[in-house]
């Protein structure tokens, strides 16, 4: 089930790519799936954005694809890297790949890094690994790291233990180490959550500036459409284990071509234009356990019909390097064009402008 | 850290003293108190009293406590009731070899329990995991007496190949013979205190295996190997040794049964043969002494436990 | 008409030890004012450690003040747990940002809505207690079938409603919302933040509403508090405030916030963290990581002055009201 590669010209094998990849956890005698053969692909020096809410497969699709899950994760599929299938790779095959190839960093930095070694020591022992540094040349390069991830002081920090640092410098660590084995990639896994706005500022500009230096390509996994349209040329919405929808990340906030993406961006409030209610996605992201037959979203879609439960709609084209898989795309895009129309010049053509509850009224009969 | 050293130690002395004045008071709970004891039960008044002013009893309480405790901190508790021979020479014979049976004993316990822990841990859910839960229930479960009899019944008794009966031989004066002697009650008290250290590394170690900071350093590509022996191991000590200190500190008063399948002339028979005569000022003796051992052993964990914990600050 | 909340000077500072066992003072809050009115919400925005959750806890009374005055309906707060402070506790109530934590695992979450109607031993009106939670389950757009549910065996989205059915059974005039929202996934907030509204709406509340999210904040206050070490340094309607800030750190807040919309720009990014509360910087305190800070700045507080209609400001360099030109 391979498809198209957006804006690829197929001569290049891409960097990185997922080929009907799915993870399922052993529980009990049986196993639930909770990522069901999704197809993704990262060309070299490429940003990646993966969105979804919670418990969409978001984390485990790339934890498991680096064998990062234990035991109980199950996989199917193929994961390449640079046209390599991961998955006949021995343990010592991937833990060269593992911050060699791929770094990888995390939501919440302080918890990540070891409580009782130095800053400096967890530094070193990727240094040793990736790139056989020991003593004065990993400490100077340890030194050099601390400093490109705008860390001043960092002879000091080296010596330093995690809980003396703050959480976006924790962060910046987390980064040095990502960055010790020269990766091709970075995976982030929500980076910013755990950070103030600040602070989320200022990781965001350093991961932004260490990929113009070195091409390093990323998957930015974030709940927050606003952090991925930062950072991303392309975004994967992720719904239920499944990619509903990818297109150029321009083109998926300007134009969704998916009832899931769309309702994920009129649920969010927004600092600009008219303040205007909310329009939430009514119920909840189901349990892997109880998944709702055909299109998983049909519960809580708006635009869901009776044959929306007959098998899973699969991604099919919806404009240039745009997919989306929803049974009723032909007819919603139609409907959405019209009403884009409509709308043109009046609004942001996604949210949809609906009456603000009645206590501006009586606010305006007090005053 | 000096001062931290000095701050943990202030603070050991106001449970020291209630402690002692507990153990001093112990006295006037036997039947015809202190004096009784002395002299019997059909002794005449005169007896009574002048036996009363030998043993200072006709001065104010506070005064009589006091002059306990300041013979006890020079080590004086008086005279055995029983043999005569002053209390701290008594225990100073014995408490050696205790020490030494506790030495053996633990190296036993962690020599069996740490392996056992690891590898528990690494094979979670596995068979491996299974069986080694099974020897950790059979390690705790099988009594000690039995187990120490079992053992003389085949290496002593069977095989002949070592004593029976367990004499205090100092490990510096004749090393092979002193471990000879040892290695039968070590074996019995190392064997069961491994089974409460395996279950509690095992399972701190697990809870650690689950931390953020061990996915870290999987996804920079460090070995499995390592990552136990480096990151889980290191973190999961720190408990450990809490628990460690602890089983050592229970060896020293609390082998009375290995003591007494072995023959062995430990603290914990000293005590019991004291309390069986109500040998009084050997009691106390006994229990001062293992009370300072407690404390000297929690006191070693505190300043390990911060030396080794960056997080924890000398304060 | 005095406003149903009124501070006053509020500050709180924390005891704590440093290293070598010295003691300092964590100044969390240093002389805070505002004021909120009946059925309207005063939304605090700022980064952790700002004092948010500090002020939440003085307004309740939930901890005493270490300075200043906090009125409610016209009677002072006080952190003396006696009858006065129950009654009016009554009429105050609090909404956390973890539900799960906030609730009885024990107890169904109907027994829990319940039960504040029973401690403050409510009986009098037409409905019964449990009548009175149904309606609220109902308010809340919980199905009455939730009623005998406990907590574990809801959503996260759902367990924040019963907390919100929880905290108004007792009809309050004031519910002090600490990140009500931060732990929801994007579709549950919006549906939480659509419920606070309608809330309001139908039941006249106040909300203090604390939140680092300003998005959020913009999309459910009527008014705008920007807190930084423990002081107010902006305060004004929300478009206003969020459109023209005036105060460097407020441009600077806005301006880290990643948004759909515009991609290139211009952002300006702080250095450094948050300095330590307990050595607050001299003058503005906001001058170490200021890019507009000068040689005033490191010496003299700036007072939150008027610099336009509505609108409150601390910094030297914005001219006070009198200037017309402070909004622009
Ligand atoms: N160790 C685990 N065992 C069983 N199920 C898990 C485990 N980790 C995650 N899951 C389940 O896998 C699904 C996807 O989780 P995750 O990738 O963390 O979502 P996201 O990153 O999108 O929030 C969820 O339903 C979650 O409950
Ligand atoms: S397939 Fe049907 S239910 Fe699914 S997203 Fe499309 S319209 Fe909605
Ligand atoms: S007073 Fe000075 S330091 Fe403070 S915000 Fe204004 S310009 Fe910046
Ligand atoms: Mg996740």
């Amino acid at each position: 089930m391979l498809h198209p590669v957006p804006g690829s010209t197929g001569a290049a094998p891409p960097l990185l790519s997922l080929e009907d990849f799915t993870v399922a956890f052993a529980q009990g005698a049986g196993r639930t799936r909770v990522v069901h053969g999704i197809d993704l692909t990262l060309q070299r020096g490429e940003a990646l954005g993966i969105v979804g809410e919670s418990g969409c497969g978001k984390s485990v699709t790339w934890l498991a694809a680096l064998r990062l899950l234990g035991k109980r994760a199950v996989t199917t599929g193929r994961v390449l890297l640079n046209g390599r299938d991961l998955s006949g790779f021995s343990e010592r095959e991937l833990a060269d790949v593992r911050g060699g190839r791929i770094g990888l960093i995390f939501q919440d930095p302080t918890s990540c890094l070891n409580p009782i070694l130095r800053i400096g020591t967890q530094i070193g022992e990727a240094l040793r690994l990736h790139r056989g540094l020991t003593g004065k040349a990993a400490e100077r390069e340890a030194l050099r790291l601390l400093d490109r991830v705008g860390i001043a002081d960092a002879p000091r920090r080296l010596r330093q233990h995690a809980h003396e640092l703050s959480g976006g410098m924790n962060q910046r660590v987390m980064i040095a180490i990502a960055l010790a084995g020269e990766p091709d990639v970075l995976v982030a896994d929500e980076p910013t959550t755990a950070l103030d706005a600040t602070i989320q500022a200022q990781i965001l500009d350093l991961i932004r500036d260490i990929r113009r230096d070195t091409g390093m390509g990323l998957v930015l996994i974030s709940h927050d459409l606003g952090v991925i349209a930062d950072l991303c040329d392309r975004v994967a919405v992720m719904y239920a284990g499944r990619v509903v929808e990818t297109a150029a990340t321009q083109d998926l906030l300007g134009s969704p071509r998916h009832p899931y993406t769309r309702g994920l961006l009129a649920a969010l409030p927004s600092l600009e234009g008219p303040r205007v209610r909310l329009t939430p996605v009514g119920g909840t992201v189901p349990s892997p356990d109880a998944m709702p037959p055909g299109c998983a979203f049909a519960p809580r879609c708006a635009y869901a019909e009776a044959h929306c439960g007959n098998g899973i709609p699969v991604l099919q084209p919806a404009g240039t390097g745009h997919l989306s898989a929803c049974r009723r795309l032909d007819a919603l895009m139609g409907e959405w064009q019209r009403q884009a129309a409509r709308e043109a010049g009046r609004h942001d053509p996604v949210v949809q402008d609906l009456d603000w509850p009645n206590r501006d009224r009586q606010r305006e009969l007090s005053a | 850290m000096t001062g931290f050293i000095l701050r943990r130690l202030a603070q050991l002395i106001p449970v020291l003293l209630i402690a002692s004045f507990a153990i001093w008071a112990m006295i006037f709970a036997v039947p015809g108190g202190p004096v009784g004891m002395m002299v019997g039960e059909n002794a005449t008044p005169e007896e009574i009293a002048a036996a009363t002013r030998k043993l200072g009893l006709d001065r104010p309480i506070p005064v009589q406590y006091f002059n306990w405790l300041t013979h006890a901190v020079t080590g004086d508790f008086g005279q055995s009731l029983h043999s005569r021979d002053p209390v701290t020479k008594l225990i100073g014979e014995r408490l050696p070899a205790t020490l030494q049976l506790a030495l053996v004993s633990i190296l036993v316990a962690l020599v069996i329990g740490i392996p056992v822990a690891i590898t528990g841990a690494v094979k979670e859910g596995s068979w491996v995991d299974r069986l080694l839960n099974g020897w950790n229930a059979l390690a705790l479960g099988v009594p000690t007496f039995w187990l120490g009899i079992l053992l003389i019944l085949l290496f002593s008794v069977e095989l002949r190949w070592l004593p029976s009966a367990s004499r205090y031989v100092p490990l510096w004066e004749d090393p092979n013979q002193a471990l000879r002697s040892l290695i039968l009650p070590g074996l019995t008290l190392g064997l069961y205190v491994s089974g409460i250290l395996a279950r509690f590394l095992k399972a701190s170690l697990v809870s650690e295996a689950r931390a953020d900071y061990v996915r870290t350093a999987r996804a920079k590509g460090v070995s499995e190997r390592q990552i136990v022996g480096h990151h889980i191991m290191q973190n999961a000590l720190l408990p450990f040794i809490t628990i460690v200190g602890l089983m050592v500190a229970n060896f020293i008063g609390g082998a009375v049964v290995t003591e007494a399948v072995f023959t062995y002339p430990g603290l914990g028979r000293l005590l019991i043969q004291a309390i069986s005569t109500r040998d009084y000022p050997l009691i106390q003796g006994c229990i001062v002494v293992i009370l300072v051992i407690y404390m000297a052993i929690s006191l070693i964990v505190d300043i390990l436990y911060a030396v080794i914990d960056p997080r924890i600050e000398y304060r | 008409m005095t406003p149903l909340l009124n501070v006053r000077d509020l500050a709180c500072r924390y005891r704590v030890t440093g290293k070598r066992g010295e003691t300092h003072w964590l100044h969390a809050v240093d002389g805070v004012n505002f004021t909120l009115d009946a059925g309207r919400t005063l939304g605090v925005v700022g980064e952790s450690g700002c004092g948010k959750s500090t002020t939440a806890k003085l307004v309740l009374g939930l901890q005493p003040a270490s300075r200043g005055r906090i009125t409610f309906a016209g009677e002072p707060v006080s952190a003396t747990r006696d009858s006065h402070w129950r009654a009016m506790r009554r009429r105050m109530q609090m909404v956390h940002q973890d539900p799960l934590a906030a609730l009885d695992r024990r107890l169904t979450v109907g027994e829990q809505v319940i039960e504040p109607l029973i401690i403050h031993g409510l009986k009098g009106g037409p409905q019964t207690p449990r009548e009175r939670a149904l309606a609220l389950f109902d308010a809340v757009g919980l199905r009455a079938a939730m009623f005998e549910r406990y907590p574990h065996e809801l959503s996260g989205g759902q367990r924040q409603r019963v907390v919100l059915a929880r905290a108004l059974v007792l009809d309050p005039e004031l519910v002090v919302c600490d990140e009500p929202i931060s732990a929801l996934d994007v579709s549950v907030a919006a549906q939480v933040i659509n419920l606070l509204q309608d809330l309001q709406g139908r039941f006249g509340m106040a909300y203090l509403f604390i939140s680092h999210d300003l998005k959020v904040v913009r999309q459910i206050a009527d008014e705008v508090a920007v807190m930084y070490l423990g002081r107010i340094v902006e305060q004004g309607a929300p478009d206003d405030l969020f459109h023209t800030p005036a105060h460097p750190y407020t441009e600077a807040l806005v301006s880290a916030i990643p948004t759909v919309g515009q991609r290139d720009r211009k952002r300006i990014v702080l250095a450094g963290d948050p300095p330590n509360p307990v050595d607050r910087p001299a003058g503005c305190a906001f001058h170490p990581r200021c890019p507009r800070a000068t040689a005033i700045c490191r010496s003299e507080v700036p007072p939150l002055r008027p610099v336009a209609e509505g609108r409150l400001a601390a910094c030297h360099l914005v001219p006070a009201v009198s200037a017309r030109s402070a909004a622009a």
